[in-house]
């Protein structure tokens, strides 16, 4: 089957006064239809560059280079602005990170869904959308929602706030819904109900779903498929279960082993080192600097993304050789 | 201090909790800001200044007991008196009825004041907005000239282009002609402001939010950024009007003024040669643009309190 969206080659880099930044350096991937994928990768890997450069909302001085960008059969990066202005919202939705500057301050909650759902649906008059705001607010379980769509962002709380930037992603029906670090910014009981409800979401509103994440339990809890990213680059490609049971890539299993876990007396493994400056990246392969299996080959050669023994697609020279611990 | 402020934010939740269930509409930051300015007496009595000129201003031509430049009271033979019952603030040597005279200048200064503000402010917005959404080169090339604005010393300037302009312009439009000098060689503070706060604005997710959503560049700039720069805009500009209330009466001063019409700035200047004799003269108007510019500030540093988002909790 076609997947609904099909990234290739894309290269994302940002042209800044101290060099080129080359954030998205050749990634591919996928998302089926009614899928839920997890992007993954620490602060820097890419990740947001990847899913801005599908939409096209590449900040300057950032510019997209080469790619195609297939979404439901068409090249999004063949298509003009005025385009792609139809299919942001309508068609690809996303949702920010920072739930307390995700929502202008200066307009009341109402207000600011119906502009997305007028946006895309011109005939609707004011009362029609008035009308589609509450069954927004309904379905992302918004609880007085007459009262509510009053409301101005400030007199919410973190997680109302999150639902409502949710329920404007949705506002339109879209087929494919990026969420953006939904829960960073929000309390652990809070972050539970935003997942359930992205998940409950998902399957009502059959899209697919891309959460991009550095939390591995969200990754976990939601996702069917994962896609780690390492500085710009992608590192393995595997469905959850096997990527938890055994991954291919040996930063895939340091992002795993860095997961506080309170059934293993052990002390918390961390990273050595920091995601490399992406001006100039290490040679090779980009992980060798902090890989703790890393030989000669690793510096000289980018190791290719191959197809493993576990039906994982991994970028390392020893996938075959390693046997790397799971969570 | 500390333990002052929780125990306000505590009322503050309990106060929330208590309304959300009985109130019907939200409060909107302006709602919020004025609630918060109630509780600032400066900044009220800086209110309550400034409609007090205002409202002296509007009605001066009905309050005021003679004319603007009106030399009456020499013909009357009452020059150079003291204040009494007839002349509150007294007569000047020329002539002037003083207490006619500075209500007059209320109305003079006011308008320069506000209105070379308004100039500065339309110039400054659209100035700011453009260097603040342009990147790169462009950007900080309009951002360069607005620096050169900003460094070129501007009483010399400005006196210049008064003393040039006053002889070839109409009588009667000298005021006007300071206004719109003061307007065009002021707007620089405005745009720094307005570029800075578009700058913090557009890399907000709301803004990022909204283009992710379909919107358009104009809706992104117009609906999305702008408006929210405005606050600090009117706080800034409230300021202003204070420095241009004191720069026009400085202009006059030294002489470089309207000497047609009445402002606060003339009749002090007329009347600093006799200040040893006749103190009434130069003191009244002196008086009156000092809490002229007192009320302005203490209105803006009110404003400043009630609406800066660094303090709001």
């Amino acid at each position: 089957m076609e997947p609904l969206l099909d990234v290739k080659r894309l290269k994302t880099y940002f042209f800044t006064e101290a060099g080129v930044v080359k954030a998205v350096d050749g990634v591919d991937f996928q998302v089926g239809k009614d899928e839920t994928v997890g992007l993954v990768g620490e602060s820097g890997s890419g990740k947001t560059v990847a899913s801005f450069s599908v939409m096209r909302i590449v900040p300057q001085p950032g510019r997209i280079l080469a790619g195609t960008v297939m979404f439901e059969g068409e090249d999004l990066l063949a298509k003009s602005e005025e385009e792609m202005r139809k299919i942001r919202g309508a068609k690809i939705a996303m949702t920010f990170q920072d739930p307390t500057t995700s929502l202008n301050p200066l307009y009341t909650i109402g207000s600011q869904l119906a502009e997305v759902i007028r946006e895309h649906q011109k005939e609707l008059s004011k009362e029609q959308a008035l009308e589609q705001v509450m069954k927004l607010l309904e379905l992302v379980r918004i609880s007085e929602p007459e009262l509510r769509v009053k409301a101005y962002p400030h007199e919410l709380s973190g997680g109302m706030k999150q639902r409502i930037a949710i329920a404007r992603a949705l506002a339109s029906g879209p087929s494919l819904l990026f969420a953006d670090e939904p829960t960073t910014n929000l309390d652990v009981t809070v972050q539970a109900q935003v997942l359930n409800l992205l998940k409950e979401l998902r399957q009502k509103e059959k899209m697919s779903l891309v959460m991009i994440t550095h939390d591995m339990g969200i990754v976990a809890e939601v996702t069917q498929r994962v896609q780690v990213l390492y500085a710009g680059m992608v590192a393995e490609v595997a469905e959850t279960r096997s990527l938890f049971k055994k991954p291919n890539h040996p930063y895939t299993e340091a992002l795993l082993q860095a997961v506080p876990r309170i059934d293993q007396r052990k002390d918390l493994k961390v990273i050595p080192g920091n995601i490399p400056n992406l001006i100039n990246p290490p040679s090779g392969c980009r992980f060798h600097p902090r890989c703790p299996y890393a030989k000669d080959v690793c510096k000289q050669k980018v190791p290719p993304l191959e197809v493993t023994d576990d039906g994982h697609l991994a970028a390392c020279h020893f996938w075959g050789e390693l046997s790397l611990m799971g969570a | 201090m500390h333990i002052r402020r929780k125990a306000k934010t505590e009322n503050a939740t309990t106060e929330k909790q208590e309304t959300t269930s009985t109130r019907r509409r939200g409060a909107s930051q302006w709602a919020v800001g004025w609630r918060r300015f109630k509780r600032n007496k400066a900044g009220l009595a800086g209110l309550f200044i400034v409609l007090f000129y205002v409202f002296i201003a509007l009605t001066s031509q009905w309050l005021a007991p003679y004319p603007p430049r009106s030399f009456l009271s020499l013909v009357q033979g009452e020059n150079g008196e003291p204040p009494s019952w007839k002349h509150p603030f007294g007569t000047s040597k020329a002539g002037l009825d003083i207490f006619s005279e500075v209500l007059h200048g209320a109305r003079g200064d006011l308008y320069v004041g506000v209105g070379a503000t308004i100039v500065t402010v339309i110039i400054g917005l659209a100035i700011g907005a453009i260097a603040g959404y342009l990147r790169g080169g462009s950007g900080d090339f309009i951002l360069m000239i607005t620096q050169v604005f900003y460094t070129i010393p501007l009483l010399p300037l400005i006196l210049l282009f008064a003393r040039v302009f006053m002889i070839l312009v109409a009588q009667g439009f000298g005021l006007t002609l300071i206004l719109l000098l003061l307007g065009f060689f002021g707007w620089p503070t405005i745009s720094f402001v307005v570029r800075g706060e578009i700058l913090r604005i557009r890399e907000l997710d709301f803004v990022k939010a909204s283009q992710a959503l379909g919107a358009s560049r104009w809706r992104v700039i117009f609906r999305h950024i702008v408006p929210n720069t405005l606050t600090p805009v009117i706080i800034t500009a409230t300021l202003l009007i204070a420095g241009n209330i004191l720069t026009e009466v400085v202009i006059s001063f030294l002489g470089f003024g309207d000497a047609n019409t009445s402002t606060w700035g003339i009749t002090i200047q007329e009347g600093i040669t006799y200040m040893r004799t006749e103190w009434w003269t130069p003191v009244f108007p002196g008086l009156a643009t000092l809490f002229a510019v007192l009320g302005f500030n203490l209105l803006g540093d009110g404003l400043s309190d009630a609406l800066n988002p660094r303090l709001r909790d």
